[in-house]
Formats: C-alpha cells, structure tokens, sequence
C-alpha cells in the first residue's frame, strides 16, 4: 500500500518518517515533493570505470542558476534529509520537472527501509537547462512493506549530502588482481 | 471490491470492476487493452517541443506544435517531445503509476523522463515525454504505455494541482512554483 498525504503527515508527527526540514504545504495526494541541494558532483573525465572512484568537481548552484549541457551526469542530491524505518521508499521527478526534459534518477527509484539520508540524484537534461538550487525537484513515496524488516546499513547510510557511486568498493578485489 | 490488508496492485479484473464502477476513469475503455495487472494506453495525435534555448525552469518557454500524420512522424533521436495519451485516466480512489509497453522501451523509447509517479484525483490527458535513442517511426494511436492502480493507506485528499483536467501535452508549468514561492515569502 502506498501512503496517502495525510498518512505521511501523520507518519512524520510519529516519527516513523523523517522529513527534515518538512514543509506541510510540499505534501501531495500520495508522495512528498522534495528540493534539490544547493550542489552538484559532476564526473571529471568522459570515461569512467565501475572498479575505480569517480573524479568529481564540487559545483555550487549559483542564486541565478546553473545551465546543464545535455549528455553529461550531473549528481545532486535532496535538501532534505529523507526516509523511515517503517516504510519502503521511491523516488521521482515531478511532473513538472519531467515536462522541462529533466531525469531525476536512472531506472533506480527504490530507496531501501532505514536508510535516513539526503538521498543522491541522477541528473540529466535533454536540452541545455538552466535549473535553481531549491527547486521543488522530485518527489518521494513511501510504501509500508509486507513482512519483517531488516534495516538498511550499506554503504551510503551515513550520507551526508550528494555521494558518488561505491561500487568500487565491491569490485576492490578485481582492481587489486589486475 | 473486497479491501485485504495487503491489497496492492490491482489485477486486471480489480481495474475493469472498478472502471465499472466509476472508481477508475479510462476513456475511451476498450476491453482488449486491459493487461495481467495494468490497462494500455495510446498515443494522442499532437507532439509539442520546445523551440527556444536554453530552457529555464524559471520562466515560461516558447514552443509549437506537431500533428502526427496518419503515417507516423519520425522522431530524432536524444529530442524531447511532449505527447498525451488519446485516453482521459484517472482515478479518486487508486494512486497510479504509468510505464512504457516493454515492446516499445525495446525500441529504445523513454515515454517519461523518472516521472512515473501519478496523483490520487488527476483526471485527464497524461502529458507523456518522448525521448527516444534512436530515430524512430511513431503512429497516432499506438499503444504506448500501461497505467497501474495501487491500494492507497490512509485518508485521501485529491490532487487539486495545477494540471487538472489537462487536455493534449502540456508544457511544464514549473515557472508557478517560483511564483508562488515569492508571494508566499
């Protein structure tokens, strides 16, 4: 089952969901509308390896905006800390940032039961845009699972902000060998 | 239909009894379109793209509009182009989730853009965004998507936004949010 707005509001007075800072006009009929951090990571090199950490540069999103180019991965992340250890949760772009050819995420919506953090965003544009840091971005639903729970404590539960792939850290042992 | 604790996504014989019931809105409803959990949905005859660069989500942004012939239109590959379903959809009881047909993501067609996400109460024309890898022959029509229904927890309050009712793609109206931010400070 999928949370209602009330729900969600009702679930984050509780404290079984975590929405900081959270603002009760951002509630929608079943989700929450997110913001987008005031930075981006922005990967160095045109050819990345899923065994090697990714070159980043640290880009803040000045008051007038920032352009994206087209084709290029942009990581942002929520301005809110975000997420429950009662419920499942799944992120999306707003309809409104969809229809101004704006991704929020790659075919990975699924964020796991406890884990409480900024939550990292894969973004792209499909035409040079110029986006605003606190932008009403995306938005999150939370799903109350069937069956116990077994909290989440991989590799970006202590995110803090906007946090480039770890897979490398699974792939250590390929690197080491080579 | 009979509420169990666990109820989630709705099958398709729960979509075609709530459709008869007037909890769920298809229409047109064609009952060849109704899937194992999911219902198709097809493609509307009006493509919109915008004309100017670059786009600022801050401001409203210049666009046209295509018609698609009935011998398709070809879109270029790594371009936006707002579409709508043909079908008004929606429903006060059920959240949606809409998809691509998998037969049309294997041609290398995004029909949304991360946004899969719908609101409880939204009645009308889904804008679709069409981004497509390769070039690509598309028909008025076609059977593009697939719309699912999930069980909602808790009170309902309908989505009262700023797209109801919406008719043909529509651009983003994301520039009100800034609006309403600066009235609001």
């Amino acid at each position: 089952m999928i949370a209602t707005g009330p729900t969600i509001e009702r679930e984050v007075q509780a404290g079984r969901i975590t929405i900081s800072p959270f603002r009760r006009e951002q509630i929608e009929p079943n989700s929450y509308a997110f913001r987008l951090g005031p930075e981006l990571l922005v990967p160095r090199h045109r050819e990345l390896d899923a065994a090697q950490g990714v070159d980043c540069d640290r880009v803040e999103i000045p008051t007038d905006g920032l352009c994206l180019e087209p084709g290029r991965l942009y990581l942002g992340s929520t301005a809110e800390t975000i997420g429950s250890t009662d419920y499942a949760a799944t992120l999306y772009a707003r309809r409104s940032t969809a229809t101004a050819g704006i991704w929020i995420q790659f075919s990975a919506p699924l964020g796991h039961t406890g884990a409480i953090i900024p939550w990292t965003l894969e973004v792209m544009v499909t035409q040079p845009t110029i986006i605003y840091g606190g932008m009403l971005i995306g938005k999150i639903a939370f799903w109350l699972p069937r069956g116990d729970v077994l909290p989440y404590g991989g590799k970006y539960a202590s995110s803090t902000g906007v946090t480039p792939s770890k897979l490398s850290l699974e792939l250590w042992s390929r690197t080491s060998s080579r | 239909m009979e509420q169990d604790e666990f109820a989630m996504i709705l099958t398709s014989a729960a979509i075609h009894d709530e459709w008869k019931r007037g909890r769920i809105v298809l229409d047109p409803f064609d009952e060849s379109q109704l899937n194992p959990n999911s219902y198709n949905f097809r493609l509307g005859n009006t493509l919109r793209v915008y004309s100017g660069s670059p786009l600022d989500v801050k401001r409203e942004n210049a666009f046209r509009e295509i018609e698609i012939g009935p011998k398709g239109f070809v879109l270029e590959q790594h371009r936006l182009y707002l579409a709508s379903t043909l079908e008004v959809m929606g429903s006060t009881h059920y959240a949606p989730t809409f998809a691509a047909r998998s037969s049309v993501a294997r041609l290398g067609l995004f029909i949304n853009l991360s946004a899969s996400l719908g609101d409880i109460g939204f009645i009308g024309q889904w804008t679709l965004q069409l981004f497509s890898i390769h070039r690509l022959r598309i028909y008025p029509g076609m059977k593009i998507g697939q719309i699912m229904w999930w069980t909602p927890k808790g009170d309902i309050e309908l989505y009262d936004g700023k797209y109801q009712g919406s008719r043909g793609p529509q651009s983003t109206l994301i520039y009100r949010d800034f609006l309403a931010e600066r009235t609001a400070v």
